[in-house]
């Protein structure tokens, strides 16, 4: 099943030549999201999104050609991977968790510990490293840009979208991040619930959004806030810090003391489908999460003053689980199927 | 015309750190200790500073600091860096009467305290006046009371305490007299960003307010609009600034801020803002800046925090 943006899109091509650029880059987001801003240089179009959505799922452009963007974020698991960690070529496996790519969009931070930061073009200045990275797809970017020019599918396809007769890495990072600006998941019941349908949610389900959005009961909104359920903002809440060896998080980025132990917020639409959760993947399902914040995190001298233990009862905590997996799941699903792959 | 492009290019050139020449920048005083407010008393255009690490207000008198209440409650702000702090925003209400809002307190107990500033010395417990916004059913306690803005149609307050909502409290007054002091704006549920720091007024009797962001993510600071009387947003901005500690309007009508800028504080500083673009211009790089009063001459006065033994805090003047 195609994402409605990007039939969206599809279908406009044909208008590509009546409209301006400006005007096709302002399509609609899922319901509850609010509109997409796009980096001046790399406006959406529709050629540019089928050439990124190739890309995303070729694992050629490994070393070894058995990984891809997708093995790792892979639409059917939540644009996660199901592991506790990242696994590249060899069998390589990464020390934290997998993000999703669902709503990334909009975010000016990428990585657990935000170590990529544009204010437009976030998932551009992304988009290349896991590509190079050792224990990713160890792929150097100028044997990536060599690779990927021996491939005449390929070279058509960045001429026609790019105007270049040679594919450089830079326009590889500008069509991934275009398609992967169309991996947007809203409408889900909760956005039916707050326009108005009071059967969207059961009560089960209403129930548990009443104690997440509760400040004094848990306080869950205090971080995952706003449309996408996230902050944007690095919090410690205490995952991992009873380890040996705590990985220091947003502190190896700033060096700021109160960074210690400090991860991004991650979102929460279709969260039920991208576990296990934490950065360190150490917790296997949303059931162990709300446990987790109950019993207060673990302490540590960073540990956000936001968490504390919870009263909460057995029926509230199954409550907070169902809201999450019911109110926040999308039947819009941004379900990606991979392409035919250029040769 | 190859003159008439070269000047395009440099305008173009011009971005968010471009700095504006022609100011003067001079220490108007030293020696305090994490200064976080400052306000000119009517009349006498004496200034008053809230010397926050060290629990105090004080005034500049022929360049010198004199006590005007001490002995406030000081707490440690941050998880590193960390900052002792203890009053916080401070507006004056008429000539001698000064709202203080505190930050020395756990959130529970902290106070928006009124003083009579006309006798001699007081202790922090001696105001006129006090208020609170403590935790209901439904809502958490407030407390870090960063900003004041007496306007005609009440006392503005950002409030720190209760990061759910973010709010800004409102207090009204009569002849002189403080009261009712509620929250009033949840900001945070309005803009979707942290922390309500900066406030003043516009022309129009607006409230205009700067909300400070994550201190660990850059370039996420707001500049925000509200209907004063209703509390409604009029619009929201961002301005390519990350941590807005205080917002004042220069003579010349145009709207100024004050970047703390925690993750890189070398890039901090005085900024003229343009709410019509999404970036803002530096007049000058200040280290760790918290709070902004303009004097009749059209000076602006700032305190900033400063970096250790060798550069403690100051108040420092920015003329033109």
């Amino acid at each position: 099943m195609t994402h409605p943006s990007f039939r969206m899109l599809l279908l406009g091509t044909a208008l590509l030549f009546v409209v301006s650029p400006l005007q096709a880059d302002h399509h609609l987001p899922p319901k509850g999201l609010k509109p997409l801003k796009y980096p001046k240089d790399n406006p959406q179009t529709a050629a540019k999104i089928e050439l990124g959505k190739q890309l995303y799922f070729d694992p050629r452009l490994s070393s070894d050609d058995t990984v891809s963007c997708a093995s790792c974020h892979d639409p059917k698991k939540g644009y996660s991977n199901g592991e506790r960690f990242g696994i590249g070529v060899d069998g390589k496996e990464g020390g934290r968790n997998t993000p999703t790519i669902i709503n990334m969009a909009y975010s000016r931070m990428q990585f657990w510990d935000g170590r990529v930061y544009s204010r437009t073009a976030s998932l551009e200045a992304q988009a290349l490293g896991p590509i190079a990275n050792p224990i990713e797809m160890n792929l150097p970017l100028d044997k990536m840009e060599i690779k990927l020019n021996k491939i005449e599918g390929y070279r058509k396809q960045f001429k026609a979208v790019f105007g270049a007769d040679k594919i450089v890495k830079e326009d590889v990072a500008k069509a991934i991040a275009a398609f992967e600006r169309t991996i947007l998941s809203g409408d889900a019941p909760y956005d039916r619930f707050k326009a108005g349908d009071e059967k969207a949610l059961s009560a089960a389900a209403k129930r548990g959004m009443d104690l997440f959005f509760s400040g004094k009961k848990t306080n869950c909104v205090a971080c995952h806030k706003g449309e996408r359920f996230r902050d944007d903002a690095f919090h410690n809440i205490g995952v991992g810090m009873d380890a040996k060896k705590p990985d220091v998080g947003r502190f190896a980025v700033t060096k700021l003391e109160g960074d210690r132990g400090r991860f991004k917020t991650p979102p929460l639409r279709e969260v039920d489908k991208n576990g296990p959760y934490m950065h360190d993947g150490s917790l296997k399902t949303l059931e162990e999460v709300v446990e987790f914040y109950a019993k207060g995190g673990i302490k540590n001298p960073q540990l956000s003053e936001d968490i504390k233990p919870l009263k909460l009862t057995k029926q509230e905590k199954a409550d907070l689980v169902t809201f999450m997996k019911e109110g926040l799941s999308s039947k819009k699903y941004p379900m990606v199927k991979a392409p035919k792959l250029p040769k | 015309m190859k003159i008439l492009s070269s000047l395009c290019a440099i305008a173009v050139l011009t971005t968010a750190t471009a700095t504006v020449n022609a100011q003067k920048v001079d220490t108007v005083v030293g020696g305090l200790n994490n200064p976080c407010g400052i306000a000119i008393q009517p009349e006498t255009g004496t200034i008053f500073v809230a010397d926050s690490g060290a629990g105090r207000i004080v005034k500049i008198v022929e360049g010198k600091l004199h006590n005007v209440v001490t002995d406030f409650p000081i707490d440690v702000y941050g998880k590193g860096p960390k900052f002792n702090i203890g009053p916080l925003g401070i507006g004056f209400l008429g000539k001698n009467t000064l709202v203080v809002g505190g930050g020395g307190n756990i959130d529970d107990k902290e106070r928006l305290r009124v003083y009579d500033v006309s006798g001699g010395t007081k202790k922090a417990a001696d105001m006129v006046a006090s208020f609170g916004l403590k935790a209901n059913e439904d809502l958490k306690a407030e407390g870090n009371y960063y900003g004041v803005a007496v306007m005609d149609s009440g006392i503005f307050v950002t409030c720190n305490g209760d990061d759910t909502e973010g709010w800004i409290a409102k207090a009204n007054h009569k002849k002189g007299k403080v009261k009712n002091f509620k929250r009033f704006i949840a900001s945070k549920e309005a803009t979707e960003v942290d922390a309500p720091v900066a406030v003043t007024n516009n022309k129009k009797g607006e409230l205009v307010v700067g909300q400070m962001g994550e201190i660990s993510i850059p370039e996420d600071g707001l500049v925000t609009i509200y209907n004063a009387k209703s509390g409604k947003m009029i619009s929201n901005h961002e301005v390519g600034l990350s941590d807005i500690t205080a917002l004042a309007y220069g003579k010349n009508g145009k709207l100024y801020a004050t970047d703390f800028n925690w993750l890189d504080t070398k890039k901090g500083g005085l900024f003229v803002v343009d709410l019509e673009g999404e970036d803002s211009e530096k007049v000058v790089g200040l280290d760790k800046p918290t709070a902004i009063a303009v004097g009749k001459d059209g000076a602006m006065y700032i305190t900033v925090i400063g970096t250790g033994d060798d550069n403690p805090g100051k108040v420092v003047k920015v003329s033109w």
